[in-house]
């Protein structure tokens, strides 16, 4: 029994040399492994699921020939410039904890060795998650946090493909510029002095009273007048002073950044107290929620969200079409903001990867830096992909761009919602202005 | 001027509301000298029995109002048998402390039950209906029925109180509980029924707010804060204090309404960024603090 016993040891010590002898490389296929961390259980795992299944697609048809999808990397199988090598994910769940982000980019990083990261839809995660990627000279790209701030930190590691929150709030008042100028659709002209004056309700955490702070900021430039802006916690349970006071300011323009519950008690207060301003605009989050439509119904109609992607997209873009068909052949859903935007990460690592041919950090650093992917590429409605190199915002796609949709009665009876920015690719006539309570 | 008009008249009828969350408090103190830390969770636990009951059942919120008022009343008989009675042979700092652990217990529990998310009530006959008095005051229907339907309630109680034996064998007890017993007053079960009628009034103010206020497991101490700055105002054990008091807390909630009355009236830029609405609250946390400061035993306080 003792003989047999050694003799295993000698065995498997003779298993264990022979492994460090012969490199793994010899025996795996080539792979290029990218580290996905988003918030897949908590309070935004529906997100999370949505981001998930965005990214799988992306690497699904970037790992397999698929000739009918007019994109470049549905032509070959794998990354063609390293020889084939196919996309691996490695998906982390960050549960929406800062602290918890870093120490799993740590981890990819250190035991998992991988090529690049992705994530984190949060951006108080992707920041710090970015932090440890600058630290290790890892690359990083950030599919759909939309503070600001993420680019303003010169960091060389660090790419964003989604516009950012002065983007969208830019586009705003580009819409409204376009009102005055008569350019969306089937609204005549507008006078300025009719749309001038602004109020506006922001939650108060680092979000909302950034959205506050952009909208103060861009209204002066764009000439509009601020009347009233409040902060307000997102978590409150009574907002009846607060449409008082916005009420009190007759703002022809209410806009708002508010998640989910408050949206929703925002709008009922609205009602209640009969407001009506002449257009109402939220700024995404809880003004696009599926719960926001459900709970709401009719109430909505008029109201004006910012967005990146809509189901209308598909009628307007080839592309998106074809690829929203896999996705809900895969998922039973539409593509949405958040999956459109993971997929499109994912797409720009591929071609990120195609671009430096190799696996190199500082290769793929070089790539970012000069890759362009051009519109007719994405699913999403941008010009393209270009990241900034230099300026103040640095790793920030400059080609990226934000709808405007407004919720508008269907032919099937349900409120949907309509595209009416950029005016090139609107979907319905706009209803201006917004029918009151 | 309708800004004026309309803050005057929510301030008036959440006042109104505020008058019944507040009676509970002051009827267990006038009766028992016992200041019950769990007042905002029974509130919360009013609002979620007529958010649920109006679902179950598909019946308006406001009909749901007797099962509120049921489940208070048991829950406060059940809270004093099963729990104060134990408290009162202890110093006061137990009865403080067995309060707040009440609420505390209370709060979890609802937490593990309803989980953290906030609901409302989407749909009932008032619900989103509001009425045009012209000039641009818009009183919301739901506020109003609250309003009446509190006073109601509000009333109900004062007259159990005082036209009645049972409202006098209270009053007797609250006075000198040991002077009762004496005149054959079975003190202990009107102990119980202060809980009783203490948790079924403020029961029923949830079951009322829920028809135009979210709630989650978290909302009660909001309440509880308030219930307390009336309490004080009014003076405690004081229950036409606490309705006097009820009104000005209503109002003093609606300075920010005042005060963009003033901005807009006097056309002073500088007052539009002051926010005025983060900080409503806050005036009546100040006003709890300087009465007492200046008069610990409120406006028409007679208990010391």
């Amino acid at each position: 029994m003792k003989g047999k016993g050694r003799l295993l040891i000698v065995f498997l010590g003779l298993i264990a040399i022979s492994g460090l002898l012969i490199p793994s490389g010899a025996w795996a296929v080539k792979e290029i492994k990218i580290g996905v961390i988003f918030p897949l259980t908590g309070g935004a795992a529906a997100a999370g699921r949505e981001l998930r299944a965005g990214t799988e697609l992306a690497a699904e048809i970037a790992n397999k020939v698929y000739p009918d999808l007019p994109m470049a990397m549905a032509q070959n199988a794998g990354i063609k410039s390293l020889g084939g090598a196919k996309i691996k994910l490695i998906f982390k769940d960050h549960e929406g904890n800062p602290t918890l982000g870093a120490d799993l980019a740590k981890k990819l990083i250190l035991d998992d060795k991988v090529d690049g990261i992705m994530g984190c839809y949060f951006s108080s995660v992707t920041k710090t998650v970015s932090s440890v990627c600058e630290q290790y000279g890892v690359p990083m790209i950030n599919t759909s946090s939309t503070s600001p701030a993420l680019t303003k930190r010169g960091f060389k590691w660090f790419w964003r493909t989604t516009p950012h929150d002065k983007w969208f709030t830019k586009d705003l008042f580009e819409f409204l510029n376009g009102l005055t100028d008569g350019k969306v659709r089937g609204v005549k002209a507008v006078a300025k002095k009719e749309i001038t004056n602004i109020a506006s309700a922001c939650e108060k955490t680092e979000w909302g009273s950034h959205v506050s702070q952009l909208i103060a900021q861009l209204a002066k430039e764009y000439g509009f007048r601020v009347r009233k802006s409040i902060l307000y916690a997102a978590k409150s349970t009574d907002l009846s002073s607060e449409v008082r006071s916005l009420k009190a300011a007759r703002p022809d323009v209410m806009l708002f950044a508010s998640y989910t519950s408050d949206a929703i008690l925002m709008v009922k207060t609205l009602k209640a107290q009969r407001a009506h301003p002449k257009i109402i605009w939220g700024q995404d989050a809880g003004f696009e929620k599926p719960e926001f439509r459900k709970t709401l119904g009719d109430n909505i109609v008029g109201i004006l969200t910012r967005t990146v992607f809509l189901p209308k997209v598909v009628e307007i873009k080839k592309l998106a079409g074809l690829v929203n068909a896999m996705y809900k052949e895969k998922t039973g859903n539409d593509l949405g903001g958040a999956s459109a935007r993971a997929f499109t990460g994912l797409q720009t690592w591929v071609y990120l990867l195609e671009k430096a041919g190799s696996t190199k950090p500082a290769d793929i650093q070089r790539a970012a830096n000069t890759i362009y992917i051009p519109g007719k590429e994405l699913v999403v409605p941008w010009k393209g992909i270009k990241f900034s190199t230099s300026g103040d915002e640095i790793g920030q796609n400059t080609l990226g761009s934000g709808l405007i949709g407004q919720y508008q009665k269907q032919k099937d009876g349900t409120v949907g919602l309509e595209i009416v920015y950029p005016f090139d690719v609107s979907s319905a006539d706009m209803i201006y202005p917004f029918p009151g309570y | 001027m309708d800004i004026l008009i309309s803050s005057i008249a929510a301030g008036v009828l959440i006042g109104m509301v505020l008058a019944l969350v507040a009676l509970g408090l002051t009827i267990i103190f006038g009766v028992m000298d016992i200041v019950n830390f769990a007042h905002g969770e029974f509130l919360m636990i009013g609002m979620y029995t007529g958010l649920l009951t109006a679902k179950a059942v598909g019946i308006d919120p406001l009909l749901a109002l007797p099962v509120a008022a049921a489940v208070g009343f048991l829950l406060g008989v059940i809270c004093y048998y099963g729990f104060v009675k134990f408290l009162l042979r202890g110093p006061m700092v137990a009865q403080l402390l067995g309060t707040f652990g009440l609420m505390l217990f209370l709060r979890n529990l609802a937490l593990l039950i309803f989980g953290s998310e906030d609901r409302a009530l989407h749909h009932g006959l008032l619900v989103g209906k509001s009425f045009d008095l012209g000039m641009g005051v818009i009183i919301p229907a739901t506020k109003l029925a609250a309003a009446g339907l509190s006073v109601i309630a509000f009333l109900a109680v004062w007259l159990l109180m005082n036209r009645t034996k049972l409202g006098k064998a209270l009053t007797a007890t609250s006075l000198n509980s040991q002077a009762a017993r004496y005149m054959g007053i079975a003190t202990e079960r009107m102990n119980a029924l202060a809980w009783g009628i203490g948790g079924g009034s403020v029961t029923v103010a949830g079951a009322l707010i829920v028809n135009f206020w979210s709630v989650n497991p978290f909302v009660g101490l909001l309440f509880t804060m308030i219930a307390f700055a009336i309490v004080a105002l009014g003076g405690f054990g004081s229950v036409p204090g606490a309705l006097f008091a009820s009104i000005v807390v209503g109002l003093i909630m609606e300075i920010p309404g005042i005060w963009d009355f003033l901005t807009y009236t006097l056309s002073w830029d500088w007052m539009i960024n002051v926010p005025m609405t983060s900080f409503k609250y806050t005036f009546v946390y100040l006003a709890y603090f300087i009465i007492m400061v200046i008069r610990p035993s409120g406006l028409f306080g007679w208990k010391h």
